[in-house]
């Protein structure tokens, strides 16, 4: 590179720095924009609740909501628990169900796509169960197992459950058929090839599927709490929605939004440091 | 004499498949039938008279046809405004760069609450008639569709870019001749999201608040504890989605042959 760059001309070199520059100056604009379009979404928001374009108890100007995320933390009313224990509750169920996910669906997956037998016996009722969305199994689920944890954290895990497959078995699926015969030829048995070749490559797929898996989970979760709970972010929303407290209903959905998205990230990152031997 | 013997060792290997598949889902309903005659779980049968009940009684006037055609419809019209206006959103947002950097933060953050989280907002705001429903499912089939296009439009190969300034086109020629035929597979993706999406989110805001729909049998069903009216509702549910996934994988063959050859 540096070779390359000693070898333009003055001119050429005088035509990069141009270039660079008109590059930074178009993201320092962009970057202007992002920001002053969330400016903007604030101010419009705080102006119609300031000049009561819409009813108080419609829309709540956002620093109470700041100010009842303050008070939320210690003050268990009007849903029975504090913030905090909201979401630690929240986050156990779908942790619960989505690590169940993980721990049954990949390997799943996995063995569905390698070994036709499992393919043909599993992937019929696969099939089957699939279409059927994970919100409609709360009542079957709510009939044998009750409304504790173990019946919130089976809609989590259904709804985790199906990328996972989906993914981990297309994944495998594309593994390159130039390395299987690799390994055939360098006499691995078929478990080895799958066990070396076959799971190493469809990694970034399944990872695909896991971020995908933690979406749907932490989506469906308030759904599940909705139905039937008595903590957890979900059940604070419909609570708050039960007493027509807008402010409640409005931190709940932030709240949601924003650790869904810190957890995504979370698990972007994860995905980079573990696949890190893929990119060069 | 041997390549005869491999292809009959072959046929006889996928038949057994075949019959391995065909005796997975006959186990299936097998241990249905043992599981709901030794408890009160029901039999096929009893979902299959509920049904027939169901057209003698209907509830709140509807047969179970009735109120699929009432879910459908909601999930219609939400998804043709998704489809129509998603798309749109979504090439602004992948063409254009300043559009992108405008609108993405608050598009992601709106993304970033699930749709069903919306649904006690939205019945705090406008009720619970028929508007905000569709509302809801508009909120839950956007999303998809919109990130796919836009990621679609905005990897456009530069190749391809790059052939068309050779041959002085326009911007617009560019858009419409190159990066969106190139986009197809991603959009039709991102339609096949946002349909299962909508049928959740339906699913779910029938649930919370409604007079019609399978959503609304289901919570029905689950407040009189009427067992094979919630299954019955949940293989209604089921047929239909498997019928809508059948038939776009079958626009999808049909508008993009070429991603056959790439599987």
């Amino acid at each position: 590179m540096n070779v390359q760059k000693q070898n333009h001309s003055s001119e050429q070199q005088e035509q990069i720095l141009k270039d660079q520059k008109k590059q930074r100056k178009a993201s320092y604009q962009n970057l202007m924009l992002s920001v002053s379009s969330i400016l903007l979404f604030f101010f419009i928001w705080e102006m119609v609740a300031l000049l009561k374009l819409v009813p108080e108890h419609y829309l709540a100007p956002p620093e109470a909501i700041f100010r009842l995320l303050i008070i939320k933390i210690h003050d268990p009313n009007p849903d029975g628990a504090v913030l905090t224990v909201n979401i630690l509750s929240s986050l156990q169920i779908s942790f619960t169900g989505f690590i169940a996910a993980i721990l049954i669906g990949v390997p799943l997956g996995w063995l569905m796509g390698w070994y036709r037998v499992v393919d043909s016996v599993v992937n019929p009722i696969f099939d089957i169960v699939r279409p059927i969305p994970p919100v409609a199994w709360i009542p079957l689920t709510i009939v044998w197992m009750g409304v504790g944890l173990k019946a919130k954290a089976t809609i989590v895990f259904l709804s985790a459950f199906i990328p996972c497959v989906i993914n981990s078995y297309t994944g495998i699926r594309q593994t390159n058929p130039v390395l299987i015969h690799v390994g055939k030829t360098c006499g691995a048995s078929d478990f080895t090839i799958f066990w070396k070749i076959g799971i190493p490559s469809a990694m970034t797929m399944t990872f695909t599927g896991i971020k995908l898996a933690i979406g749907n989970a932490w989506s469906t979760l308030v759904a599940a709490e909705m139905l039937a709970a008595s903590s957890g972010l979900g059940y604070m929303i419909l609570q708050g929605r039960n007493f027509g407290r807008t402010d409640i209903v409005m931190l709940g959905v932030l709240a949601i939004g924003i650790i869904g998205t810190i957890i995504i990230t979370l698990f972007s990152h994860l995905e980079n440091v573990v696949l890190r031997w893929k990119r060069k | 004499m041997k390549i005869m013997t491999v292809k009959k060792r072959e046929r006889h290997k996928n038949t057994f498949y075949q019959i391995l598949s065909v005796a997975s889902v006959l186990g299936l309903i097998g241990l249905w039938i043992y599981i709901s005659s030794t408890s009160r779980f029901p039999t096929p049968g009893d979902i299959w008279e509920r049904m027939i009940k169901m057209f003698q009684y209907p509830i709140k006037g509807k047969n179970i046809f009735g109120h699929l055609l009432a879910s459908l419809q909601r999930v219609m019209i939400a998804l043709s405004f998704c489809w129509t206006f998603g798309l749109a959103f979504g090439i602004l947002l992948g063409w254009n760069q300043k559009c992108r950097a405008f609108l993405e933060p608050l598009f992601s953050a709106f993304r970033a609450v699930p749709p069903l989280a919306w649904i006690p907002l939205i019945t705090l705001w406008f009720g619970i008639g028929e508007f905000p429903k569709i509302l809801i499912v508009i909120m839950g089939g956007l999303p998809p569709i919109v990130v796919n296009t836009q990621a679609g439009i905005a990897n456009v190969q530069q190749l391809y870019l790059d052939v068309g300034t050779i041959f002085h086109a326009n911007r617009r020629q560019m858009l419409f001749q190159i990066a969106l035929p190139s986009a197809l597979d991603a959009v039709l993706a991102g339609i096949k999201n946002s349909m299962s999406s909508a049928w959740v989110v339906v699913l779910a805001a029938e649930m919370l608040g409604g007079k019609s729909g399978v959503g609304f049998l289901i919570s029905r069903g689950m407040d009189s504890m009427d067992m094979p009216l919630i299954l019955l509702a949940m293989i209604a549910i089921g047929s239909v989605s498997a019928l809508f996934a059948i038939a776009l994988n079958t626009i999808e063959r049909i508008a993009c042959p070429w991603l056959l050859k790439k599987k």
